[in-house]
């Protein structure tokens, strides 16, 4: 016995209580399903949260088509957000840290070369209490971490029960966030911080002056407008 | 402190739909200008259902900045209806509130107000033709809301008062909408989110009344905050429960929390939340404020109780709970407009299976006063029905609730928590849905 599928029909969008019909065709992907339903109701704020789910809880994975994600015809989507409402919170580190991040990169740095170093702290807790400088490979334009030193720090953090918090690194001249530190952070986690501190870190041990930025759930990078909301110096 | 930093959630929470054209003030100038008559006869306030319907609606109109005006008798106030106090009548209590939750929204008697909105308790008489009316009924554990008219009206006479907060979270909306109705939106077609329900209800089940006291036992509660405030609001106002415990907290009460938090008045702005909500509690409940984060097991804290309800906005510290939750947990959240809520017994799909992802935003978050209220209600539905070891089944583990348009059919949407892979908590339910 075959079973027909239809190849164009209709599924219902919920969103706000409010339900709204959309023709959909099987080859089409979920994300553009997904991307009418957002402007069928003319959703302008934190689109990139927004996900469908069907009425048994689960979601519908954006990455297939309609057919292969098993949608009927007459089926009933939620459309909402897949984080409700998350407030990340601020790290809070001791002001010594601040310092001694500072010495570390622009003595390490001695500035000509790009440095890096990690925040740690438990991983139950938005502290930073630990400075780590990796073994790495430095340049004027960048820096490498030696893979057997970044093998034992991954298995005393997991021991320790501790956690990269975030990463600081120098760059020559302005603090901006460049392609490469968008692509490879040490810690690729939604709501990681990256901080890139100017001038090879020379000058008062502030974080005023540095690009910070956390990463959010699209995987894009976003600039926090003030140090206060990624840290808290006590 | 002003209105305007008083009510900037709920004005933000406008932001969504209202043209950007519009300042806060002429928002702000909008909830403050809606007149709102209350109406009810002795017999619909001689319950305390009738009394907690009327008290909860004009606390959620007072906590969006509108002018509520009652036509109600003298009557003494069954039992006690925190954050009122000062009177043993009702009418002087709620006059007495007049601006005291947020600036400029009164509360008084005045024969010569002209209402934009009326809205009248049970089978009351109402005697107006005009303005719109709603009429709130309801029994113990299901409200409604319905334009004068167009259903046979009841009276209230349960003393069980979870259909009275029902019914006055649902008229709270038809306000709400009044108002944005008259504001300028940014996409007309948006005000399909904001028409007139003419007829609305919602149950919780169709459950029997405690015949005698029922003790909730040791719960902990992590935040103060608006949801778990609308939790024991509701909770204290439950006949003969009983609960101790602690409640997790270390932030101190600010301007911007009066739109919503249920048991907190401007004079408390400045205090520890947690100590806010201890104070008003202790006539029926013990609870230990701790004035600080809940950040996991220690010396100090121990354990935390078999019955966790976890109100906090975080979601990894609601991951955090989760893991280290010997029992049950019940969570609540909003979402714009949007009522999260969940619960979860040892063995189920958790809480980081529903929320697997965090949003690390960090701009205030908008919320409406019955928006809120919403949450922190379901949540204490759920602890009852856990404690009366009457859990809603594995199909309703999950509830998301927009109380705009209750009149919809898929304005509450129930749902199973199906386990997923990458649980942040990794739970034992997405352990196994690993191994299979």
């Amino acid at each position: 016995m075959s079973v027909i599928v239809e190849k164009k029909f209709q599924v219902e969008i919920v969103y706000n209580g409010v339900t709204k019909p959309l023709q959909v065709e099987s080859e089409e992907r979920v994300t553009a399903l997904l991307q009418r339903a957002i402007a069928t109701f003319g959703i302008t704020q934190n689109q990139h949260l927004l996900s469908l789910f069907r009425q048994d809880g689960t979601l519908v994975p954006e990455n297939q088509s309609i057919e292969q994600a098993g949608l009927k015809p007459g089926d009933v989507l939620l459309l909402r957000p897949n984080a409700v409402k998350g407030g990340g919170e601020p790290l809070r580190l001791a002001k010594s840290i601040v310092g001694s991040t500072f010495r570390t990169l622009s003595e390490c740095g001695r500035g000509e070369c790009e440095c890096v170093t990690y925040w740690t702290g438990p991983t139950e807790q938005d502290l930073v209490d630990r400075l780590e400088h990796p073994v790495h490979k430095r340049s004027p334009f960048g820096y490498e971490i030696e893979d057997s030193w970044l093998t034992e720090f991954w298995k005393q953090l997991a021991q320790a029960k501790r956690s990269v918090k975030a990463q600081l690194h120098t760059h020559p001249g302005q603090a901006f966030h460049s392609a490469t530190d968008d692509q490879w952070p040490i810690v690729s986690q939604v709501g990681f911080v990256s901080i890139v501190i100017p001038d090879f870190a020379a000058g008062e041990p502030s974080l005023d002056r540095a690009w910070i930025g956390r990463l959010e759930a699209d995987g894009k990078w976003r600039r926090l407008p003030s140090v206060s909301e990624a840290v808290t110096v006590q | 402190m002003s209105a305007l930093d008083e009510l900037n959630r709920t004005i933000l929470l406008c932001r969504d739909h209202v043209s950007d054209e519009l300042s806060d003030a002429e928002i702000r100038r909008h909830f403050q200008s809606l007149r709102i008559l209350c109406i009810s006869d002795r017999r619909n306030l001689s319950s305390h259902s009738g009394q907690t319907a009327l008290v909860t609606f004009v606390s959620l109109l007072s906590r969006m900045g509108m002018q509520v005006a009652l036509k109600i008798p003298e009557a003494p106030i069954i039992s006690p209806q925190p954050p009122l106090s000062g009177s043993s009548s009702l009418r002087d209590a709620l006059v007495t509130s007049s601006e005291t939750l947020v600036t400029g929204a009164t509360v008084h008697i005045d024969s010569a107000f002209d209402p934009d909105l009326i809205f009248a308790l049970g089978d009351t008489d109402i005697g107006y033709a005009s303005p719109p009316c709603w009429r709130l009924s309801g029994e113990a554990w299901s409200g409604s809301l319905a334009a004068n008219g167009i259903a046979k009206a009841q009276g209230w006479n349960t003393d069980w008062p979870v259909g009275a907060m029902v019914s006055a979270a649902m008229a709270a909306s038809e306000a709400f909408k009044f108002v944005i109705r008259q504001l300028r939106l940014r996409h007309p077609a948006d005000q399909i989110f904001f028409e007139v329900s003419r007829l609305c209800s919602w149950s919780f089940g169709s459950l029997p009344v405690p015949d005698q006291d029922l003790d909730l036992g040791e719960i902990d509660i992590v935040s103060a905050g608006a949801i778990s405030q609308a939790a024991l609001y509701a909770l204290l106002r439950l006949p003969g429960v009983r609960m101790n415990g602690r409640i997790f907290d270390d932030d101190l009460t600010v301007a911007s929390n009066l739109n919503r938090n249920m048991l907190t008045a401007k004079s408390d702005v400045g205090r520890a939340k947690v100590q806010v909500v201890a104070q008003r509690c202790r006539s029926k409940f013990m609870l230990e404020p701790i004035a600080g984060r809940y950040i996991g097991e220690s010396v100090e804290i121990g354990k935390l109780a078999h019955r966790v309800l976890v109100g906090v906005d975080d979601i990894p510290s609601r991951w955090k709970v989760q893991r280290l939750a010997p029992g049950w947990i019940a969570v609540s959240g909003t979402s714009h407009f949007n009522v999260s809520s969940s619960a979860h017994s040892l063995g189920e799909p958790c809480s980081g299976c529903l929320h697997p992802v965090d949003d690390p935003g960090v701009n205030p978050i908008p919320t409406v006063s019955f928006v809120s209220f919403w949450a922190g209600l379901v949540m204490s539905v759920r602890l009852l029905r856990e404690a009366l070891s009457r859990p809603y089944s594995r199909n309703h583990q999950h509830l998301w609730l927009t109380p705009l348009r209750m009149d919809s059919l898929h304005a509450a949407m129930w749902s199973p928590v199906p386990a997923v892979r990458d649980c942040p908590v990794q739970c034992s339910a997405s352990r196994s849905n690993l191994a299979a």
